[in-house]
């Protein structure tokens, strides 16, 4: 996001997210699934490109850092949110995650 | 007409119906198959023929994944009524020969004598590069000329792609059309067996065409190959396929899934003739990418099937990428085309065309369903859709469904379709120069497809105008 204001949203303790593990966030006009991928936290915009539709509840392959929308297949890279697969080709958001106090918190 | 003629005349006119049977039509004995899986899908079938193939456990896993996405989809429930097709009614994998051979004359003697009657390997030694000959469920010949293999073109079968290339194959596998696209692209990745891998090297211009030929010959049987086409940059490549199968009173299914990724400056022309018996549900998924100034051309014949379901995609990824589709459809009695495109720009300064030409006659339903469209930030795209339908009595159908989404205001777009009916005064003004009646109606078909066969090499031009001008014998009268 190019907007220099940022604001910390505290999503849920660490220990309630393992591996594998997802959360939906909403805020403002957005919805924002965090994930941790094989113990490391990658915030994603809930949206697949190519339809609109949710993203996040589709499977996260732990190994390969990415998750596959779970209407038409397309794969997204977490680290950097862009398609590996059509249908969809646009990127969407990612947002930086951190853990502060124990606290999986969202910068967005 | 003299009364020799006139009877010469009717048993052309007779003959029409069984000529499919003759030139196409016809079936041999299945002696000698190495395999062929009992009817119905499972995961024991899936599993069965992954290992039938020795394949590596990634391949294993991605076809069970695929088959639960198929098991969790619906049956389309747009386009054409796919609501007789008996999933569990079909065999998904039939091996008629134990090995891909490189020499006709150790293909087994009657699958050989099929592809003679076909005219394969004539075309072969004429005009082709290289030609790939699938029988059932694998192919059974493969070759390709020696000069482009010493260029570094890797033309072969998938199955034998997956063994020798995998790290390449696995590279783009699925990332044009992954398995959950749609439940028929899922299908096919659940059971694939056969189909062309193609892999152009950097900079190399493959001058004459590559063919592989596609030939159902059980009953009740599935045919599920799957192509990947992987030009590099500013290469050049054009592939044909082409179909048939015997007529059978039962249906057959063929679902195929076609996958090319064109690099940067490459070009690649894929032409299908299809020509399927009227017993098959030809139900394909066809999808391309074009990268940096790369052309993408489909040229999609659809004569033959009972059901066919085919938009050629082609997703224009890289800035001043070029893609166009040529389709022609005929529908006959109990025949539905659906057929048409699908162009994405989702570049600056892309550019596309679509022309398709439909003709029905004798109670055939032609269909156009075709979607553009122009992404956020595709400034500078033009586009521009013809589709032309031609009904040659008032029983036939023709219906348009095109689709536009633009995303950016200064994108240029044009559509035109136009619905035709071959009139009286067209035919007067034909017969008044001394043609008979038929006569003047074949002219004006192949005047309506011809820019059309006018991109195909001659010799398939001349084919697709043969097979055109029998299924329109008898229209008239």
């Amino acid at each position: 996001m190019s907007t220099d204001e940022t604001t910390k949203i505290p999503v849920c303790p660490a220990s309630e997210l393992g591996p594998g593990d997802r959360r939906i966030i909403e805020h403002g006009d957005w919805l924002i699934a965090v994930i941790n991928c094989d113990g490391q936290l990658f915030g994603i915009e809930d949206r697949c490109s190519h339809d609109d539709g949710p993203l996040a509840e589709g499977e996260v392959n732990q190994a390969d850092c990415t998750v596959e929308c779970p209407r038409h297949g397309s794969i997204f890279d977490l680290r950097t949110g862009r398609p590996k697969t059509l249908p969809a080709f646009q990127p969407v958001k990612t947002f930086p995650v951190e853990i502060i106090d124990d606290t999986i918190t969202l910068e967005v | 007409m003299a009364t020799a003629e006139i009877l010469a005349e009717k048993k052309k006119v007779q003959g029409i119906n069984s000529d499919y049977t003759e030139k196409f039509g016809f079936s041999d004995p299945e002696t000698g198959y190495a395999y062929k899986a009992p009817k119905g899908l499972s995961r024991e079938i899936v599993e069965q023929i992954s290992e039938y193939k020795q394949e590596p456990d990634w391949m294993r896993e991605f076809r069970l994944k695929s088959l639960e996405m198929f098991e969790n989809r619906p049956t389309p429930k747009w386009g054409a009524d796919l609501d007789q097709i008996d999933f569990d009614d079909i065999h998904y994998f039939v091996r008629a020969s134990e090995k891909v051979s490189q020499d006709w004359s150790e293909v087994p003697e009657d699958i050989k004598n099929t592809f003679d009657r076909l005219g394969i390997p004539e075309a072969e030694q004429k005009f082709l590069s290289g030609v790939g000959a699938q029988y059932e469920s694998e192919v059974v010949y493969h070759q390709v000329n020696e000069k482009l293999e010493a260029q570094g073109v890797i033309f072969t079968d998938m199955d034998t792609a997956l063994r020798e290339h995998e790290d390449i194959l696995r590279e783009y596998w699925a990332t044009v059309i992954p398995p959950n696209d749609n439940k028929l692209a899922a299908l096919n990745s659940a059971v694939w067996s056969g189909g062309s891998f193609v892999y152009v090297p950097k900079g190399v211009k493959v001058e004459m065409p590559l063919q592989a030929y596609f030939r159902i010959n059980t009953e009740n049987m599935g045919q599920f190959e799957r192509t990947l086409i992987i030009a590099e940059e500013d290469s050049d490549v054009h592939y044909i396929e082409g179909c048939t199968a015997p007529t059978y009173s039962t249906d057959s299914l063929h679902s195929a899934v076609v996958e090319i990724v064109c690099k940067p400056g490459s070009r690649v022309r894929y032409t299908t003739v299809q020509n399927w018996s009227q017993n098959v549900y030809n139900l394909v998924t066809k999808r391309a990418i074009a990268q940096e100034r790369a052309t993408m051309e489909w040229v999609d014949c659809n004569l033959g099937s009972k059901i066919t379901m085919k938009y050629p995609s082609i997703y224009l990824l890289g800035e001043e990428a070029h893609g166009e589709v040529l389709s022609i459809a005929f529908a006959g009695e109990g025949q539905h085309q659906d057929a048409g495109a699908k162009i994405v720009h989702g570049a600056p300064n892309t550019t596309s065309s679509v022309f398709s030409k439909s003709i029905s006659k004798d109670g055939g339903r032609s269909t156009y369903r075709g979607l553009l469209e122009v992404a956020d930030g595709a400034t500078g795209t033009k586009s521009k859709v013809v589709c032309d339908a031609l009904l040659l009595d008032e029983k036939s159908q023709s219906d348009t469904y095109p689709t536009i989404r633009i995303g950016e205001s200064d994108a240029d777009m044009g559509h035109e379709a136009t619905v035709s009916k071959v009139g009286d005064d067209m035919l007067f003004y034909l017969m008044s120069r001394g043609l008979s009646e038929e006569d003047a109606s074949k002219m004006i078909v192949n005047g309506f497809i011809e820019p059309v066969t006018k991109e195909l090499p001659m010799e398939y031009a001349v084919e697709l105008n043969r097979l055109i001008e029998l299924q329109m014998e008898g229209s008239i009268g």
